[in-house]
């Protein structure tokens, strides 16, 4: 075991994982952190804190990470290029580890003019550091991991037992170049991978065929991103303006049928459009899970956690399996409540 | 190559093409300015015969012009007829100025006072040599005055200008022939120290045919003559002229006018081949005339002594393989012409009876024996030009060899040497090239109608009019300015590529620094306004021009006794069609608070020009552009627009309103619109300011109140 | 080549408005190229200076002059001279920062002000459209990236990119910014360099760049043939 994090196991075990996303408040207020913490326990194998998502400032992943240690969740701290040069970057991995955390995802970073959205100003003026860039980072992880040294030279005495994780967005252009970018990472040393939303099952399972052909499903664990989407203008801007997601029109059509069903009644065309998405959701999952390579998902319901639960049920992954003291695991309701 | 510091060593090959070198493009650039009386000056500086050449030259100059090429050239000459026609008052004004009182220099006689006679003449006099003209008969003017036909050229122009040259202090003496009442080596007694001979050719030559010497057989030149005359020849209903040259195509039409119902003429040429000019023979086919080629007279059929018809042969060839005269003919194709006249115009010959009792030889022939270059004969002292030295050809040339004698005597009586003067013509700038015949927005001239046939073979009165106002100024505006483009300034060129890629013509280049070749440049002045460097300047309306001639309207002025709101006005030149409006509003810049700078093409302000009146103190700027759509430049009135917007946001950034300045385009004339352009503009100005008083007062109330 | 833009005028003219005699200095150069700072420009910034005293009733003498490149001590010396000599109280300079500084180091009691906001080193894309394309990073790594600069042209500066945020060729920063690394597969593409993209770039040295504080380069060359000139006399 590189870190002996309940994912590694899981995933060394052969079960088909399940992640999530928890994004800590804009505030200090711990507590939200850990009322999140609590509704999703037991929902998904391990829960990734996100670091300053789109450039806004919240409570750093690696104090989030903690707090959910304490309800007895694992999380997966996402560390990103952007606000660190590679000091600190190393500095905060190593204090993560002395803390427990075991599970970090290694990401470059949305661009801080992101943060400049609707109501909220971010910091669009702010230097960004991208001293290093995700896959650089990858590198100077397993360098710290399993060679002992830091990215400048010096040895270290204790590692930090961390199992570092990558992003990927497959279906984003230039799309052939992104299976190579994905063995770059897979080669730098990502022992998993959490992808960017899928929607278009097809063209993901192409890429993922690229990839197994390449042999990279064997050398690193593929967990299928799934945006959770909770009505169609949310379809619509995702295919629009997010970076390598594209929804086939197909999945349109049903949300905007969902909403029209509802008539004149908002309220209502809300609430249809909200199952629709979930009923879309529960498939993507269950057709990702049969592309070869595929090891398991990473669900993002943005904002939306507390739907958390009900997805991961409807999709038939739950309960969740357990860890024993000797490694085996067995799934088990009673330890692992959920929702 | 041909541009160096904007000294340009080519020339525009219309000026190249004209003879006397007449600056046709400085020419043009005058009247584009209103600026008739120098474009006066300039012509009779070079053409003492411009009210003769406004009308009859065959004008090379048109024929060499390099718009040609794009559609059809300027229309030289019909311009200098307007610029004659425009400045008579001043052309008086301008010949007394012109005259130097004459010194204790050596005489000359000059012998005849055709066009080459009487521009040595001028010239002479106009260096202090006293000058007597000697002509025999009693018109003066040469075939000007005593042949050429009304109809074409109506004696009034040929006195205007004769009139002109005597006013300067020639003496003219008429009805007196040399050789005749006089010898030379009289005239040299009489204490001429130089003699020039300008007896033109006045003998038109005949025809060696079986009864050519009967009734009704005449000779072009007497013919002509006797038709200026009081009493004009009679003619029956069929006249046959024969001869394929202008000379011919004159005596056709004068016929015609004369009565006579079937004109033809008769000429050894093909269709292609046919001397006279295209557009002659043009007009007399238009009056009825018609022409039978490759035909010679082989014999006069006479009914008692009177000519009744012509015999005519087919002409199979007129020139040889060295492309000299020497016409065959198939004596066994005739064709027979009845005619109760024929007029033989083939050609004329000089008289040489001036030189009767004089050393001046004659060479073989019959001809006079000179030296072209030197223009002096046998006889020391005796000089010779126009036709009876360089044998036929135009008026305009004439005028030419008309200067050289004069300055050939100078030179004389100066050293009592000869001098050479070959006849070299300046370098032409070269043609334009096809991609930038391409990018030139087409504009066809104007064609002016002729008075119609039927009724100008009615009489002799001239059939042509000359350009109104407006319509010179419209063809003027077509000129490409040739050689007077943009050029940069390599020690403050950075080479930036603003001009390569502003240029509507595809000129400016980067060697370097930036190149601007002259053959392709059309003086748009486009390149200039953007270069950031101002390493661009242009020889026509040069690039600080139009700040110079606002500050100079603006200085000529007090601007506090102005009325306000002040507003400078920079207009389209083009779009002008009356001088005298343009001087009209100018003068009442006091009362109506509008000093205007006109600018051949408005797209040459720049941001700095549209600033520059705020500094001196104007309310505000209207800039009044061509009509929209009808600018000569591609792109122009983009940019123009561009420079404005980015002028109203420099007024912005500095806390002052945007709506200062104004941009109209013309609509019709500036004549129709800019007076309401400049009332609303005005209106709106005195709003603002209105407005801006009534807010400080309100601003200084509110602080005593306080 | 520098690539500047000129600063609004309002700016401009708070800094100078305190002062009766100002000079406005012009480079030939770069500023010139780019339509920030030539001749043509001081004319303009003067002129509507001019305009904007007169309207507030106030006299101010304006000097306009443009110099071959304000980066170099012969071409600056005479415009530091004609300021010190001609009483003038402040200089409002349009070449880039590089001009400001270096009039300002030779301008003891006289202080100079940056009438363009400099921005980067860049190449017109277009008639009046410039766009960054080196960094000035000090150890150029063209080679690696088949000659489209990373460092300048991807908004994240990474060295294996793309990131997740390319889209139809764009920076998710926005729809008007080319992907620089769009432009650095598809060239590599082109010329079947491609597999040279999947060597992992390591972190670099950034020590050559302004990280490593302000730099200076020396040519040995010219340098030693000033000092052996020195020897000499
Ligand atoms: C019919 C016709 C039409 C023409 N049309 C045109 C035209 O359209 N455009 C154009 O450019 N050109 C035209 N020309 C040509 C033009 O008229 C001549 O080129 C020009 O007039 C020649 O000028 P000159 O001074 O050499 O001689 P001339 O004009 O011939 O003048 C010679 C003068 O010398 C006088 N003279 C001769 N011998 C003596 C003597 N012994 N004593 C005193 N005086 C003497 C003659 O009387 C005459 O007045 C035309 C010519 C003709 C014949
Ligand atoms: S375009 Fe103007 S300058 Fe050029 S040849 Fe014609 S008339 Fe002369």
């Amino acid at each position: 075991m590189k870190s002996g994090s309940k994912l590694e196991q899981l995933i060394a075990a052969g079960h088909f994982v399940l992640t999530s996303e928890l994004g800590p408040p804009m505030d200090c207020n711990g507590e939200v952190v850990l009322e999140k913490a609590r509704l999703l326990k037991g929902c998904a194998d391990a829960f990734n804190i996100t670091d300053n998502q789109t450039g806004v400032v919240r409570l750093s992943s690696i104090a989030a990470a903690e707090l959910i240690m304490r309800e007895g969740l694992e999380p997966v701290m996402q560390m990103t290029c952007r606000d660190r040069n590679r000091l600190a970057i190393q500095s905060d991995l190593l204090g993560a580890a002395a803390l427990g955390i075991k599970n970090c995802l290694c990401i470059a970073g949305d661009h801080q003019s992101f943060g400049a959205v609707g109501r909220l100003k971010g910091h669009p003026g702010a230097k960004n550091v991208y001293d290093v860039d995700s896959i650089q980072l990858v590198a100077i992880l397993k360098g710290l991991r399993d060679d002992g040294v830091q990215q400048g030279g010096d040895p270290l005495e204790k590692r930090p037992a961390l199992y570092i994780g990558a992003a990927w967005t497959p279906l984003g252009d230039p799309v052939e170049f992104r299976p190579f970018r994905l063995k770059k990472k897979v080669d730098a040393g990502a022992d998993f991978i959490q992808t960017q939303g899928v929607y278009d099952v097809e063209l993901f399972r192409q890429q993922m065929k690229i990839a197994v052909d390449m042999g990279l499903h064997e050398r690193t664990a593929i967990l299928a991103g799934i945006i959770v989407p909770k009505n169609l203008g949310m379809l619509k801007y995702m295919n629009s303006s997010v970076a390598g997601v594209s929804v086939p029109e197909t999945l349109m059509k049903r949300m905007e049928q969902a909403r029209l069903a509802a008539g004149d009644d908002k309220k209502q065309a809300s609430k249809n459009q909200a199952e629709e998405g979930i009923r879309i959701t529960v498939e993507l999952i269950q057709k990702v899970q049969e592309i070869p390579g595929v090891r398991g998902v990473h669900i993002q319901a943005i904002e939306w956690e507390h739907k958390v639960p009900e997805i991961v049920k409807r999709a038939g992954l739950y309960p969740r399996p357990i860890i024993t003291e000797k490694g085996e695991n067995n799934a088990s309701e009673s330890e692992n409540s959920c929702g | 190559m041909s541009q160096q510091n904007g000294e340009s060593t080519v020339i525009a090959p219309c000026t190249v093409g004209c003879p006397v070198h007449t600056d046709n493009r400085q020419l043009v650039d005058y009247i584009i300015h209103g600026e008739y009386e120098k474009a006066l000056r300039l012509l009779l500086d070079a053409n003492p015969f411009s009210s003769v050449c406004g009308r009859i030259c065959h004008h090379p100059c048109e024929q060499n012009c390099r718009r040609s090429k794009v559609e059809a050239p300027i229309g030289l000459r019909r311009l200098k007829r307007f610029v004659i026609e425009a400045t008579k008052e001043h052309r008086l004004a301008y010949s007394k100025a012109r005259q130097v009182p004459p010194g204790e220099m050596e005489r000359v006689a000059i012998v005849g006072s055709g066009p080459s006679g009487m521009t040595a003449a001028r010239d002479l006099v106009s260096m202090g040599y006293p000058v007597t003209v000697f002509e025999r008969s009693e018109n003066p003017g040469g075939l000007l005055g005593n042949v050429i036909p009304r109809y074409r050229l109506p004696y009034e122009a040929v006195k205007e200008d004769i009139d002109d040259i005597l006013s300067l202090g020639v003496k003219l003496v008429t009805g007196m022939e040399i050789g005749r009442d006089i010898t030379i080596e009289n005239l040299f007694r009489e204490g001429h120290s130089a003699v020039l001979l300008a007896t033109g050719l006045s003998e038109s030559r005949t025809l060696n045919v079986p009864g050519i010497d009967s009734e009704g057989v005449m000779l072009a030149l007497p013919f002509l003559q006797t038709v200026l005359s009081p009493i004009p020849p009679v003619l029956g209903k069929r006249v046959a002229i024969l001869g394929g040259g202008n000379v011919a195509i004159d005596v056709a039409r004068s016929a015609r006018r004369l009565g006579a119902e079937k004109v033809t003429i008769i000429c050894l040429e093909s269709p292609e081949e046919i001397p006279a000019w295209k557009w002659e023979v043009e007009e007399a086919h238009d009056e009825g005339i018609s022409i039978m080629h490759s035909r010679g007279p082989r014999k006069v059929f006479t009914d008692n002594g009177h000519i009744k018809a012509l015999e005519l042969k087919r002409c199979t060839s007129v020139f040889d393989s060295d492309g000299r005269f020497n016409p065959q003919y198939d004596e066994m194709d005739t064709a027979t012409l009845l005619a109760d006249n024929a007029i033989i115009a083939i050609g004329q010959r000089g008289d040489l009876t001036s030189l009767n009792g004089s050393d001046v030889q004659t060479a073989p022939g019959g001809r006079l024996r000179c030296d072209p270059k030197t223009q002096a004969t046998s006889r020391q002292g005796v000089f010779a030009c126009g036709e009876v030295l360089t044998g036929a050809g135009s008026a305009v040339e004439a005028v030419r060899d008309g200067h050289r004698a004069a300055r050939a005597i100078v030179h004389y009586l100066e050293t009592g040497d000869l001098i050479e003067q070959p006849y070299d013509d300046p370098q032409a700038l070269g043609e334009l090239p096809d991609e930038t015949v391409e990018k030139i927005v087409k504009r066809h001239p104007l064609v002016l109608d002729l008075v119609k046939p039927e009724l100008r073979i009615k009489d002799f009165v001239e059939i042509e009019r000359g350009f109104s106002e407006a319509e010179a100024l419209n063809e003027a505006k077509r000129c490409l300015a040739c050689t007077t483009g943009a050029f940069a300034d390599e020690e403050k060129c950075a080479a930036c590529l603003t001009c390569v890629r502003i240029c509507p013509f595809g000129v400016a280049t980067i060697e370097k620094t930036a190149v601007m070749p002259q053959e392709k440049c059309q003086a748009c002045g486009l390149c200039a306004t953007q270069c950031p460097a101002a390493a661009i300047a242009l020889k026509r309306f040069g690039t600080t021009q139009m700040r110079d001639e606002l500050r100079s309207a603006m200085e000529s002025q007090n601007t506090e006794l102005m009325a306000k709101p002040l507003i400078v006005s920079y207009c389209c030149l083009f779009e002008v069609t009356s001088r005298n409006w343009v001087s009209e509003t100018t003068v009442n810049c006091l009362e109506s608070g509008i000093v205007r700078v006109m600018i051949p093409c408005v797209a040459r302000l720049g941001v700095l020009d549209i600033l520059s009146p705020f500094e001196m103190g104007a309310d505000g700027v209207v800039i009044i552009g061509c009509s929209s759509g009808d600018c000569l430049y591609p792109t122009a009135e983009q940019r123009l627009e561009n420079t404005v917007r980015e002028a109203r946001g420099v007024l912005g950034e500095i806390g002052l309103e945007e709506e200062v300045i104004d941009y109209w385009r013309t609509e019709g004339s500036a004549e129709v619109s800019w007076s309401s352009f400049w009332e609303i503009s005005r209106r709106k100005l005195k709003l603002m300011k209105d407005n801006e008083g009534e807010r400080a007062n309100d601003s200084s109330r509110a602080k005593t109140t306080v | 080549m520098i690539v500047a833009e000129r600063k609004p005028l309002s700016e401009i003219k708070q800094y100078v408005e305190k002062y009766k005699k100002i000079l406005i200095a012009g480079c030939g150069t770069c500023t010139t190229v780019c339509l920030a700072g030539g001749e043509k420009e001081v004319g303009v910034v003067a002129a509507a200076l001019r305009i904007a005293f007169l309207k507030e009733d106030r006299e101010v003498e304006i000097i306009e002059d443009c110099i071959t490149r304000q980066c170099e001590p012969e071409f600056v010396e005479p415009i530091a001279e004609k300021v010190r000599d001609g009483g003038i109280e402040a200089v409002l300079s349009l070449g880039c920062g590089v001009g400001v500084n270096f009039l300002s180091e030779r301008l003891d009691s006289v202080l100079v002000f940056p009438g363009v906001n400099t921005k980067f080193f860049g190449a017109a894309v277009e008639p009046g459209v410039w766009v960054e394309m080196c960094a000035g990073c000090g150890n150029c790594i063209l080679d690696v990236t088949g000659g489209i600069c990373p460092i300048a042209r991807c908004s994240k500066s990474i060295l294996n990119g793309p990131c997740g945020g390319s889209q139809d060729g764009k920076c998710e920063i926005s729809p008007d910014v080319d992907c620089g690394w769009h432009l650095i597969v598809s060239r590599m593409q082109k010329m079947g360099t491609l597999e040279r993209l999947s060597e992992f770039v390591p972190p670099r040295d950034w020590s050559t760049s302004r990280a490593g504080g302000p730099r200076r380069v020396i040519h040995e060359g010219m340098r030693s043939q000033n000092e052996g000139s020195e020897e000499v006399t």
